[in-house]
C-alpha cells in the first residue's frame, strides 16, 4: 500500500509537469475550448443586451438593444435598454424610441456630442432617466433606465 | 432585499455560531427522532417569522412618524446605520472573545413543549447590531409591503444557518466554521458603514 | 532519488546545478522566442536577452546555494513590479489615464484578473453568464485564458499559486522583507479564517447585484494597476477604499510585521487556493524525526500557515504557499518539499527538484512577457 500511494504521488506529481508544460503552447486552443462553454458569454448588464432593431439615417445607424432586466435568479424590478450610434453620427442627435415595440413612442432622447450634454424627455412612466451617456469607440452609447 | 439577505446570512453565521450550540441540546432533549426536531425546528422558525413580522410594522410606523423629512430620512438612517454598523463589528470581536449566548437562561425552562417557542423569541428579540440595522431599514422604506419585504430577506439569510442544526453533530471543525462566521458579521458591518456613509453624504449633497 | 541529504543543504555542485537548470535555459528560450529567434531589433533583443539571463541564473541560484525562497522572490516581485509597469504604461499611452471610462466598460475592454474568479461562480451558475465587462476570447488578458491558466496552476501547484503565480503577490512580499525585524509580532490567530469571511461574502454580494464586488470595492491592487474614474460620491469612495487597503494592507502591515498581509487577510482567491491545497500533488512535509522544535520556520512563514502545535504534530496546514522560507531557515532540514503520497523525510531532493522546475518553469514563462515588456520599456526610457 505505501509503495503504491509512493507511486500514485510521483505519477500525479509528473502529470502536473506535463499539466505545466503543456499549458503555454496549447493556451490559445485551450481558451477556445473553454470559450465555448455555455456559460462563457458576458452578462447582458455589460453587453447592453441583444439588438433588437436598427434605424438607418444615411451613413449612421442607431441600434436599439433589447430592455436588460437580468438578476441572480429571476428578473429585475429596474433596468435598461442600451442604445447605440455607429457611423457618420451628427454633432446634435434627437430620437424618439419605442423600446417596447407597442407602436407608441417611450421616449425622445437629444445628445449634443460636442458639449456632451443628455436630454431625455419622457412619455412611460416606466422610464427612469438617463443612467450612461458617453463618447465610445464605434460612437456614442447611452444607457436609460426603465422600470419593470 | 439584496443587502437585507446578506446581513441576514452573515449575522446568521455568528448567531448559529455561539447560540446553535446551546439551542441544539434544547431542540433534541426529548426527542425521539428527526420528526420531533423538525417540528421544533419549525416551531422556532415561525416563532421568529411572526416576531420579525411585528417588528416591521413597527418599525415602519416609527419611520413614517419619526422620518416624514426627505433629509432626515437620509441622513439620521445613514448616521443610524453607520453607528450600528459599528457595533456589528464590536459585537463580531466581542464573540470572539466571549461566546454567549442569552438563551442560556432556557436551561431553567421545564415545559420541553415552550422551548422552541420561547428560543425563536429570544433569538428574534436578541437586540443585537444586525437586529438595529434592520429596524432602522424597515423604518425608512416607502412602504409597508417594502419593510416586510426588507425582513423577510432577514429573516430567510439568518434562518438558513439553522436548516442543518439538526446535523450539527456530524460537522467537524466547528471552531473554523465559528471564526468565519464572526469575520463574516464584521463584514457585514463594513458593508452597512459604507452604506451609512453614502447614505449621509448623499443626504447632505442632496439637502 | 537521493534519501541520505547532507545536512547543510539541497546545494549542489557547479556543474550539477548547470546540468539541473538546462531543461529550464532550453524551454525558456522556446518559449521566450516562440522557437524563432529574432535578434534584428536591439532594444528587443537585450530585453529577451536580460529577461531570460535572470530568470535562468536564478534558477541556477536555487540549485546551486540550495535555497529557494529568496531567488523565487526577486522574481517574483520583478514580476509584479513588470506586470503594473506594463499595465500603467500602456493606458498612458492608449487612455492618457490610468483611469478606465464609462466607454471601457461598456465596450467590455477591462483587462480580466484571476481575483474576480470567485465572484464568477455563482452567477456562472445560476445565470449560464459572466458579471465582467471584459472580453472572453482574443485581445489582452481575455478571461478564458485567465481562467484556464489558473484552473491549471491551481490543480498542479494549490496555494502555491500565492507564490508562484500571482501577479500581485510580489507587492506585499517584496514590503514584507523591507525591514530585518518585525515590529508587530503577534497577531491573532483568527486573522487568517478572514479571507474565507471576505469569500462569502464577495461571492454572496457579487451574485446579487451582479457586480464583482471584490473588484468593485476593495481590491488593493487597483493602486498599481487600473480604477473606475472618480467622477461621483461612489466612485470616489472607492477609490479612497483601494488606496487605504494598498497602503494598509499591502504595505505597512507587511513592512511592520513581515508577514503577507493582504494575501493572509483578504485575498478571496487565496481561499479558494487555500482549498486546492488539498488535491495538488505537491506540499511541504515535516520529518519528525529530524525536528528539535526550534520552531524558526513558524516565525518566518509569511502567511500563518505553521504554528507550533503544527510542528509538533509534524503537520504544515492548507494555508502553505510552498515559498519555501520555512525549508530556506531550517538548519536540519526537517522541513523540506515533498510530493503526496512520499512519506515525510523520505526523497527530499527529488521532490525538491521536481517541485521547483515546475513551480519555476510557470512563474518563468508567466511573467515573460510582462518582464521582457518593462526591460524594453526602461531600455527606451534610458536610451
Amino acid at each position: 500500500m505505501k509503495k503504491v500511494k509512493i507511486i500514485a504521488g510521483i505519477c500525479w506529481a509528473f502529470a502536473g509537469l506535463i499539466l505545466i508544460i503543456i499549458l503555454f503552447p496549447g493556451l490559445n486552443s485551450y481558451s477556445v475550448s473553454v470559450s465555448k462553454l455555455p456559460f462563457m458569454k458576458l452578462n447582458p448588464r455589460y453587453t447592453g443586451g441583444e439588438i433588437a432593431s436598427q434605424i438607418i439615417t444615411g451613413s449612421c445607424t442607431l441600434d436599439i438593444r433589447k430592455p436588460v432586466f437580468n438578476g441572480f435568479l429571476k428578473d429585475r424590478k429596474s433596468g435598461f435598454v442600451q442604445l447605440d450610434w455607429r457611423g457618420n453620427i451628427p454633432g446634435m442627435i434627437i430620437y424618439s424610441i419605442d423600446y417596447d415595440t407597442d407602436g407608441n413612442k417611450d421616449f425622445c432622447i437629444s445628445v449634443n456630442r460636442k458639449e456632451s450634454k443628455t436630454n431625455l424627455e419622457s412619455f412611460n412612466p416606466k422610464v427612469k432617466g438617463v443612467v450612461i451617456s458617453t463618447h465610445t469607440s464605434y460612437g456614442w452609447s447611452v444607457r436609460v433606465g426603465l422600470l419593470k | 432585499m439584496t443587502d437585507s439577505l446578506i446581513l441576514g446570512l452573515s449575522s446568521g453565521s455568528a448567531c448559529i455560531a455561539t447560540c446553535g450550540m446551546v439551542m441544539f441540546p434544547y431542540l433534541m432533549s426529548g426527542s425521539a427522532g428527526v420528526k420531533r426536531i423538525a417540528l421544533d425546528l419549525t416551531l422556532f422558525l415561525m416563532t421568529r417569522f411572526l416576531v420579525y413580522f411585528i417588528l416591521a410594522t413597527l418599525s415602519w410606523y416609527f419611520g413614517q412618524a419619526l422620518f416624514s423629512n426627505p433629509v432626515v430620512r437620509n441622513i439620521v438612517p445613514g448616521i443610524l446605520y453607520m453607528v450600528f454598523a459599528v457595533l456589528l463589528v464590536w459585537y463580531s470581536i466581542s464573540k470572539n472573545s466571549n461566546p454567549d449566548c442569552p438563551a442560556k437562561f432556557l436551561k431553567t425552562v421545564n415545559n420541553h413543549r415552550l422551548v422552541p417557542i420561547l428560543l425563536g423569541i429570544v433569538n428574534s428579540l436578541g437586540f443585537c447590531p444586525a437586529l438595529f440595522i434592520i429596524l432602522t431599514k424597515g423604518a425608512t422604506q416607502g412602504t409597508l409591503i417594502q419593510s416586510y419585504v426588507a425582513f423577510l430577506a432577514f429573516f430567510i439569510g439568518s434562518s438558513l444557518w439553522f436548516l442543518p442544526l439538526p446535523l450539527v453533530g456530524k460537522i467537524r471543525k466547528k471552531e473554523v466554521l465559528r471564526n468565519i462566521g464572526i469575520l463574516a458579521t464584521g463584514l457585514a458591518g463594513i458593508i452597512f458603514m459604507i452604506k451609512g456613509l453614502t447614505n449621509i453624504i448623499g443626504g447632505i449633497l442632496n439637502g | 532519488m537521493d534519501n541520505n541529504v547532507k545536512i547543510e543543504g539541497m546545494r549542489k555542485s557547479f556543474g550539477k546545478s548547470l546540468l539541473y537548470t538546462l531543461p529550464m535555459f532550453l524551454i525558456t528560450f522556446m518559449f521566450m522566442t516562440g522557437g524563432k529567434p529574432n535578434f534584428s531589433d536591439l532594444s528587443t533583443a537585450l530585453a529577451l536577452g536580460s529577461a531570460f539571463l535572470l530568470v535562468n541564473i536564478l534558477y541556477f541560484l536555487m540549485h546551486f546555494t540550495g535555497k529557494t525562497d529568496r531567488y523565487r522572490a526577486i522574481l517574483f516581485i520583478i514580476f509584479a513590479l513588470s506586470l503594473s509597469y506594463t499595465l500603467i504604461s500602456n493606458m498612458l499611452e492608449v487612455r492618457k489615464s490610468m483611469s478606465f471610462s464609462q466607454a471601457d466598460i461598456l465596450e467590455c475592454k477591462i483587462p480580466f484578473c484571476h481575483l474576480v474568479i470567485p465572484m464568477m461562480i455563482l452567477p456562472a451558475a445560476f445565470t449560464k453568464s459572466i458579471i465582467f465587462p471584459g472580453s472572453i476570447i482574443g485581445g489582452f488578458a481575455n478571461i478564458s485564458s485567465m481562467v484556464v491558466l489558473w484552473l491549471v496552476a491551481t490543480l498542479v501547484l494549490g496555494r502555491g499559486f500565492c507564490s508562484w503565480g500571482c501577479f500581485y503577490g510580489g507587492w506585499d512580499d517584496g514590503f514584507s522583507r523591507l525591514r530585518k525585524r518585525p515590529v508587530v509580532k503577534k497577531i491573532s490567530e483568527l486573522w487568517k479564517w478572514m479571507p474565507f469571511a471576505v469569500l462569502i461574502m464577495v461571492m454572496l454580494t457579487a451574485a446579487l447585484t451582479l457586480v464583482p464586488t471584490y473588484c468593485s470595492w476593495i481590491c488593493p491592487f487597483k493602486a498599481v494597476t487600473e480604477f473606475e474614474q472618480v467622477t461621483s460620491v461612489e466612485s470616489a469612495t472607492k477609490a479612497g477604499i483601494f488606496l487605504s487597503l494598498f497602503g494598509g494592507l499591502v504595505i505597512a502591515l507587511p513592512v511592520m510585521t513581515k508577514k503577507r498581509t493582504q494575501c493572509s487577510f483578504l485575498c478571496p482567491l487565496g481561499a479558494i487556493n487555500t482549498l486546492s491545497n488539498k488535491i495538488t500533488p505537491f506540499a511541504v512535509k515535516i520529518d519528525k524525526n529530524s525536528c528539535t522544535g526550534c520552531f524558526k520556520c513558524v516565525e518566518v512563514c509569511p502567511l500563518f500557515a505553521l504554528t507550533r502545535e503544527d510542528i509538533k504534530a509534524g503537520k504544515v496546514s492548507l494555508f502553505c504557499s510552498k515559498c519555501g522560507k520555512c525549508v530556506d531557515v531550517c538548519s536540519k532540514k526537517a522541513i523540506h518539499y515533498g510530493i503526496r503520497g512520499i512519506p515525510a523525510g523520505t526523497m527530499k531532493n527529488f521532490s525538491r527538484n521536481l517541485f521547483l522546475f515546475v513551480s519555476f518553469l510557470f512563474m518563468a514563462i508567466f511573467s515573460a512577457g510582462a518582464i521582457i515588456s518593462t526591460f524594453q520599456g526602461l531600455l527606451k526610457l534610458i536610451f
